[in-house]
């Protein structure tokens, strides 16, 4: 009897396991978190000591107006029942003793078949210095999380994508250069550059516009 | 005028900070106290709640080492053991029975879920039965499959939103690259089914390339003879049958334990503050030996200094009893989230639900003890002879 | 309780034993005396010489060890009953009001509350209003609603009278009441004492140091080893 009992609260409590990221953000929206932010941290700065976590969302950092001036820079507008006005945004501010040195941001996009979670690094003048797809489900997620994919972003900045348009997929300058090493998840690969492309205004919304961006 | 009560509760009043330290120590263990049976009656009701809305009280598996399955889910892979589906039609038929449904539970691994790798798990069931089951669930977005060899998925919740997949939207089942279409998704239900994927279950036997089935769930009609059928159950080869209101025992065995011991614990807690409670009131009556007397003088009867005595022992616990009682409403809430944290399985709802009846419990247990312990000094005070009191010269 | 021959209290032969491991002492060594109903009398005596062991036997604070007690007619103490405290109370509350050297008002309570205090035990029908009353003739009026840490030595102890007056006893026994007081306060409760005593024909029961004050009730007894002797 006992064993039995045990083994559906072991089932239970697996099924739990296995949503535990889910569950833990069960709230009215769901944002994007480094897994283990220590061991991340340390991996994309390795001279770091130190980082500090904050929040933000566009409802609270600026309302429909803010919510507008994203979109526009975007290109697109924000659709989908799960990017919405009030989704929590997490900023890793990055330490080197007491000096900023740097920063992490994650979003959440919408992939083929399934949710895409992109992350960024930053360096203080908005320089992209590491780009790390967290979570991503297809058949070809590892040609879009291997380095090769990856090392293409780094040092691009925020005015390198400006001329990437997400609804067409078309670019010009630096972003266009970028190839996609799985042709066959083109929908994914352009789901990637538009995930970056909101995660960098976002970041110049959130910090580098406002002064926070100073070390 | 003046009534004994305002005499008794001034007297309190002469030493406020001595007075002040004994109320809250009742008070905190009169919170204690009563968020406890909150909480014993909260996680009962929690655990019923949640089992009701299982939809299906009775549960057949596959006899075998519980642990392969639950390792299975852990690691994903082999492991499972399976039923045939014919069981199905030999438990159909019995009297007590209301409704059955098939179920196979699979997982499969995904490698770029996180940088280790996770675990998707998907559950494959009879759209004819399944929805029967749980006439509570409500879509957020579309409906259940109707077609039971769709290539088509119902997300729950929370499984949808960290996929960000609406209705029309694709999802691939890993391991074996197969595409399933979103036709539905769940409002919350509370329970694990939030996290769960729905696939017709030939659909899923089709991907996983197995015939069988891991479970059948058995609704029991209302006042039917559950254990009866249990033991029915068992004569089937090789299976085991779970019943959800032993699961229930089995959970409140497991916590009775931590129960019982916490609940020594709090009455421990409540000792040592009814130790408080008669170190203060005897030192107030030692300290008022000669005033004890002067009333006497004035006409008080040995019982009415032993009243005076047991009503200030009676306004410090029950204002420290109420004051606790209060308190617990309002951390109420608080306590819930300290004790999900420490406690393994913690069904979804209130866990610590604290009513009138437990708060007036609660008061009144303290205040018998209250009584029961201020006994001795107020007997003393009785006794105090206005001759020992009353010194002067000569 | 009603008054025979005008005589209050009488006593026969009262004597105080109490024993300190083997050693026996005798506060009072078989004292006879009647009191009057308005009488004012004074006890006067160097310590241990047993003048509060007597007042406090005539008060019905104590058992003696032997003789009898009369109080209106009624045997109280005698024939070798010994009274319980329950029962000495009862008598106590009829007979008695008390005032002592340390005053002893509740500070918590204000003077109106502590003169009150009596009546939340035992109340003799007709007493209403003696509280307004008593401290009104005691010069209290303006001070009904202060608190014992705000007024002087004096008006404590004219509080105190108030209270022990408050159920209308017939005695009232005093134990050094200006024993904390300085002269010109000693005076005056010496004043209030002898009008009490001539007008109300409070029958007055004090023990005290003060030989002015004694002077003032017209009968004197001096204490010595246990041994009443009137002058």
């Amino acid at each position: 009897m006992r064993v039995k009992a045990r083994f559906l609260v072991y089932v239970l409590f697996a099924l739990l396991m296995l949503f535990s990221v889910a569950v833990v953000q069960a709230f009215a929206a769901v944002g994007c978190d480094l897994n283990d932010p220590d061991r991340d941290v340390a991996r994309l700065f390795p001279d770091s000591t130190g980082y500090r976590t904050t929040y933000a969302s566009i409802d609270k950092r600026g309302g429909e107006p803010l919510l507008r001036r994203v979109e526009t820079r975007l290109g697109e507008r924000f659709h989908g029942i799960y990017e919405t006005i009030d989704v929590p945004y997490t900023i890793y501010a990055i330490y080197n003793g007491k000096r900023k040195v740097g920063y992490i941001h994650g979003v959440n996009q919408k992939g083929q078949f399934g949710g895409i979670q992109v992350f960024v690094a930053l360096d203080m003048e908005g320089r992209i210095k590491s780009f790390y797809i967290q979570k991503m489900t297809s058949q070809w997620a590892k040609k879009l999380r291997g380095s090769r994919f990856g090392r293409q972003f780094t040092g691009l900045t925020l005015k390198d994508f400006e001329p990437y348009d997400p609804v067409t997929g078309k670019g010009s300058g630096k972003v266009a250069e970028i190839r996609n090493p799985a042709p066959e998840a083109e929908t994914d690969f352009r789901a990637a550059l538009r995930a970056v492309k909101k995660n960098l205004i976002l970041m110049d919304e959130f910090v580098y516009a406002t002064g926070e961006g100073k070390p | 005028m003046i009534s004994r009560f305002q005499i008794a509760y001034k007297n309190l009043l002469r030493k406020k900070t001595r007075t002040l330290l004994t109320l809250v120590g009742i008070m905190l263990s009169s919170w204690v106290l009563v968020s406890l049976l909150g909480f014993n009656r909260g996680y009962e009701q929690a655990l019923n709640r949640d089992i009701d809305n299982m939809g299906y009280q009775l549960m057949v598996m596959a006899k075998g080492c519980p642990y392969e399955a639950a390792t299975m889910m852990l690691q994903g892979g082999t492991g499972l053991r399976y039923i045939e589906q014919s069981m199905v039609d030999s438990i159909v038929d019995k009297p007590e029975v209301d409704k059955v449904t098939p179920i196979l539970m699979q997982a499969f691994f995904d490698p770029n879920k996180g940088d280790g790798g996770g675990i998707a798990g998907y559950f494959g069931i009879d759209p004819a039965t399944f929805p029967a089951m749980k006439p509570f669930f409500r879509f957020r977005q579309g409906g259940w499959f109707r077609d039971d060899e769709a290539f088509e998925a119902v997300m729950g919740y929370e499984a949808a939103e960290l996929e960000q997949r609406e209705v029309g939207d694709m999802i691939l089942v890993p391991e074996k690259n197969v595409q399933l279409k979103v036709v539905g998704i769940l409002e919350r239900t509370g329970t694990q089914d939030d996290g769960t994927i729905f696939a017709p279950l030939k659909t899923l036997q089709k991907i996983s390339g197995i015939d069988k089935i891991t479970t059948i769930g058995i609704k029991v009609k209302k006042d039917a003879d559950s254990a009866k059928l249990e033991a029915a159950l068992y004569q089937l080869p090789d299976v085991q049958v779970v019943s959800f209101t032993q699961v229930k025992e089995t959970i409140m065995k497991l916590i009775s334990t931590a129960r019982v011991m916490v609940l020594s614990i709090a009455i421990i807690a409540l000792l040592i503050a009814m130790v408080g409670v008669v170190n203060t009131i005897l030192m107030s009556v030692l300290e008022r030996k000669q005033e004890i007397g002067i009333l006497k003088t004035m006409g008080a009867m040995p019982g009415d200094i032993f009243r005076l005595v047991w009503t200030e022992t009676l306004i410090l616990c029950a204002s420290g009893g109420v004051a606790g009682i209060g308190l617990a409403f309002l951390f109420a809430r608080l306590s819930d989230i300290l004790v999900r944290r420490i406690l393994p399985y913690a069904p979804g709802g209130e866990l610590v639900a604290i009513d009138m009846r437990i708060a007036c419990l609660t008061l009144a247990v303290i205040v018998v003890v209250g009584l029961l312990s201020g006994i001795y000094p107020a007997w003393q005070a009785g006794r105090v002879r206005p001759l020992e009191s009353i010194r002067s010269e000569g | 309780m009603t008054a025979r021959d005008g005589v209050s209290l009488e006593a026969r032969g009262l004597t105080r034993v109490y024993r300190r491991g083997s050693e026996e002492i005798r506060a009072l060594d078989g004292v006879s005396l009647t009191i009057r109903r308005g009488e004012f009398l004074s006890f006067m005596g160097p310590s241990g010489s047993g003048k509060t062991t007597l007042v406090n036997l005539l008060g019905c604070l104590d058992n003696p060890s032997e003789g009898e007690l009369d109080l209106a007619g009624r045997s109280i103490f005698g024939g070798g009953k010994i009274l319980g405290e329950r029962d000495l109370t009862r008598i106590r509350r009829e007979v008695f009001g008390y005032i002592f050297q340390n005053f002893y008002l509740i500070p918590t309570l204000t003077v109106r509350e502590n003169v009150a205090l009596p009546l939340a035990f035992y109340r003799k029908p007709g007493v209403e209003g003696e509280v307004e009353r008593l401290l009104g003739m005691l010069g209290m009026e303006h001070r009904m609603d202060h608190l014992p840490g705000q007024i002087s030595g004096g008006e404590m102890q004219r509080v105190a009278i108030a209270r022990a007056l408050v159920n209308r006893p017939e005695i009232l026994l005093a134990d050094e009441p200006t024993g904390n007081l300085d002269t010109k306060r000693s005076a005056e409760i010496g004043e209030i004492l002898q009008e009490l005593n001539r007008n109300a024909g409070l029958t007055i029961v004090m023990v005290t140091h003060n030989p002015g004050l004694a002077r003032l009730g017209g009968r004197l007894i001096e204490m010595r080893d246990g041994r009443a002797y009137e002058s």
